[in-house]
């Protein structure tokens, strides 16, 4: 090789070096982001990354659908050992007490005094937080809270003769209107829930009734549950006889009941808030919203939080913690949570978003964005019952719960053995949870 | 190693196994000795810690009716999609093997079901059965009024689900069928007719016979089929369900090992599956060997 041409080379490569070192000076410090928001509430998670990505150059928001809930939480445990997983994580709120004990994460409320700042916690909405606090002290960042509530639809209320401006307030109306629509005909089913095992925890919080010892494990690791008593036994009857007499169909898990709805098959839906975004402009029929239907004659508690929250992987650098820190106060902005509520149903977390909201007449405007609000906002809070259960193994116990009510409903045990089988099933996952944990 | 195959070359031959032997290694061996020391253990959900418990985890798996029932689903699920597809791609293949018009046509037809994806035929057999929008159900209910649910009606869902796995699986059974139909000789049918057999006779005396060292691969490869690779068919239809109906051992074991995160009980359950299917491997493959006509 003559000497010109090698030179030519050597001088090619030094400036390739040159620019490729001073584009990583520039380079945005990468934070990831693995989360589990699929159907419209994935446009939506990422219009709001791509914002913050733009007013924030220093930093790029990398964000990953890593499939559902769980598959996402498989994912971050299996990628924990090698520290290969995420910045920022999104679990749901069963995941909540796995995730305190995993020692892999970084709470929230310890973040702003590593960065030498200061936070005010108290601007977020209260139930909501409570629910990811231990010890009043915030472990992961809430996002997309939601809880559940009554969808009906007005005009099959209005074909079967009903009024459709009165939903029914509870469960003994809940069984007088299907009566009435069944026999009406214009639909052959009344109504259905999703996430049935979530449904059946709310119908114990609204009525101030623990579902685990240790005030809902939240005082300490649960040692067994409590809702195999009179009171859980009567509304395992209750939903077997509405089954029995074809009121209710059960719809499968999560969201599948959603399209039932959606296509008028059925009048009622108990579903998460974050489905009303996705109802609204689904349906063809007035969407009417209600509060959960209460057992009349039982104590006042509250409807609990379900959704997700962000949490953080501990041993971040303090460039990429301060990155996380920047895309949640993002989070926080009044217009960006007013954005993610408008764009899913579910809550804005802060209080500033809340009072924009109501200024603007947005709740005038549709009020079914309020209903979840003034449910949760209504209900007390200062019982460990109304705030929420946090337990270790709690998705395998809720599938335990799953396949007991399957069961009920499908007439191979009688409720009471149904709801006896599946306590059963969680005490002895409470019990392992507790050997390897316990203190 | 005889070194007189190789002469001049001690060292060449195991450089050329080696990339097999690793990657036997690295992905089998190794995995397969650690979930069996794990099936010893119960472990928090993230591995940081962990207690031997010996041999409790697979008691537990045997005193649990859930897991005993789980087996005979499982077993109930095999047969139906070994014993049921055989024979309806056996007797699709036999159509297809006709000299007709248009056989082409029929043939791409049948065989098209392989080639969809497990998640895809779950959705549709799933969208086909949805109790409050499915056509299926709406068609039973305008014919008899009877509210067809499989969501909660375990012995349905069961049925439904091997009927799905089953109508999945035709296209690869019917292939492979038709290979071994169009290697029967036409003199050996001919004789027979001559002889005076009838079709039926003729093929069960001879086109069967000769078809057996296909039908005993088909039967191996829908074991693994039915035991293994139903998953994802299972995950998007039923998830287990109603009741754990259609909750097979490997989905069983995929949702205690990744939804649970229950490693301890997930590796008992991964061993006594690989147990399981060892034996009858052998068995089957023992009785396909000894049956099976290879020549002729």
């Amino acid at each position: 090789m003559n000497s010109k041409k090698s030179y030519l080379i050597i001088l090619l490569l030094t400036l390739c070096l040159f620019f490729s070192a001073g584009n990583a000076m520039a380079e945005p410090v990468n934070i990831t982001f693995w989360h589990a928001m699929s159907g419209s509430r994935l446009g939506v998670l990422e219009s709001i990354v791509d914002g913050f990505n733009e007013a924030n150059p220093d930093y790029e928001v990398v964000p990953l659908f890593t499939g559902s809930y769980s598959e996402t939480l498989t994912k971050y445990v299996a990628a924990y050992p090698s520290k290969t997983g995420p910045n920022i994580v999104q679990s749901y709120e069963v995941g909540t007490q796995t995730m305190i004990d995993s020692g892999a994460i970084t709470p929230v409320y310890e973040i702003p005094g590593m960065l030498g700042e200061t936070w005010d916690w108290a601007q977020y909405v209260i139930p909501i937080t409570n629910y990811y606090s231990v010890e009043g002290n915030l472990w992961s960042m809430p996002f997309n809270s939601s809880t559940a509530m009554l969808y009906y639809n007005k005009d099959i209320f209005e074909e079967a003769g009903l009024d459709p401006n009165k939903p029914p307030t509870t469960w003994k109306e809940m069984e007088e209107y299907g009566e009435e629509i069944l026999a009406s005909g214009v639909v052959n089913h009344v109504y259905s829930t999703g996430w049935p095992d979530w449904i059946f925890e709310q119908a114990l919080a609204i009525h101030n009734h623990l579902y685990a010892d240790n005030d809902n494990g939240r005082s300490g690791l649960a040692t067994k549950v409590v809702f195999d008593d009179d009171f859980g036994n009567m509304i395992f009857d209750t939903w077997t006889r509405l089954h029995d007499k074809g009121i209710y169909v059960f719809g499968g898990s999560e969201y599948a009941p959603n399209t039932a709805f959606n296509s008028g098959q059925i009048a009622m839906l108990i579903q998460s808030t974050s489905s009303l975004a996705g109802i609204i402009n689904a349906a063809d029929f007035k969407v009417g919203t209600s509060f959960y239907p209460r057992f009349e004659g039982y104590p006042v508690g509250n409807s609990v939080i379900g959704g997700g929250s962000l949490w953080v992987t501990k041993g971040q650098s303090e460039e990429e913690l301060r990155g996380v820190w920047e895309f949640f106060k993002y989070l926080s902005r009044e217009d960006v949570a007013i954005q993610w509520h408008k764009g899913t149903g579910y809550f804005p977390v802060s209080l500033g978003a809340l009072k924009t909201l109501l200024d603007e007449g947005w709740f005038s405007q549709d009020q079914a964005y309020l209903t979840a609000f003034l449910q949760i906002l209504s209900g007390r809070r200062d019982t460990a019952a109304a705030t929420g259960v946090r337990l270790g193994p709690f998705v395998a116990m809720r599938e335990d719960f799953v396949s007991s009510l399957e069961k009920a409903l499908a007439g191979q045990l009688s409720p009471e053995d149904a709801l006896n089988e599946a306590a059963e099933k969680m005490n002895l996952k409470l019990r392992d949870y507790l050997e390897l944990h316990g203190q | 190693m005889n070194e007189d195959k190789f002469p001049g070359h001690k060292i060449l031959p195991y450089i050329l196994i080696a990339p097999s032997l690793i990657v036997i290694f690295v992905f089998l061996i190794i995995p397969f000795a650690q979930s069996i020391r794990e099936s010893f253990y119960t472990s928090t959900a993230f591995g940081t810690h962990s207690i031997f418990v010996g041999l409790r985890n697979y008691v537990r798996l045997f005193a649990s009716q859930e897991y005993r029932s789980s087996v005979v689903t499982t077993f109930k699920f095999s047969a139906f999609v070994i014993i049921i597809g055989l024979a309806i791609s056996l007797g699709i293949a036999q159509l297809l093997n006709q000299k007709i018009k248009g056989v082409g046509f029929y043939q791409i037809a049948l065989i098209w079901t392989y080639a969809i994806s497990p998640t895809v035929a779950g959705v549709i057999w799933a969208s086909m059965f949805a109790p409050a929008t499915g056509l299926i159900p709406y068609i039973v209910s305008k014919i008899s009024g009877y509210s067809l649910n499989w969501m909660t009606n375990g012995d349905l869902a069961l049925f439904i689900v091997a009927a799905a796995a089953t109508w999945k699986m035709l296209g690869y059974n019917i292939v492979f069928f038709l290979a071994g139909l169009q290697n029967v000789p036409d003199e050996f049918l001919e004789a027979a007719q001559i002889d005076g057999a009838g079709s039926w006779k003729a093929f069960w005396r001879i086109t069967f016979p000769l078809l057996s060292p296909t039908t005993s691969f088909l039967l191996f490869v829908n074991m693994l089929y039915a035991f293994f690779q139903v998953f994802g068919l299972i995950d998007i239809m039923t998830r287990g369900g109603p009741g754990n109906a259609t909750e097979l051992l490997i989905y069983k074991l995929y949702r205690d090992g990744f939804i649970h995160l229950n490693s301890g009980s997930a590796s008992a359950q991964s061993f006594i599956i690989f147990f399981v299917i060892s034996i009858v491997a052998i068995f089957q493959l023992r009785i396909a060997t000894r049956k099976s006509i290879y020549s002729r």
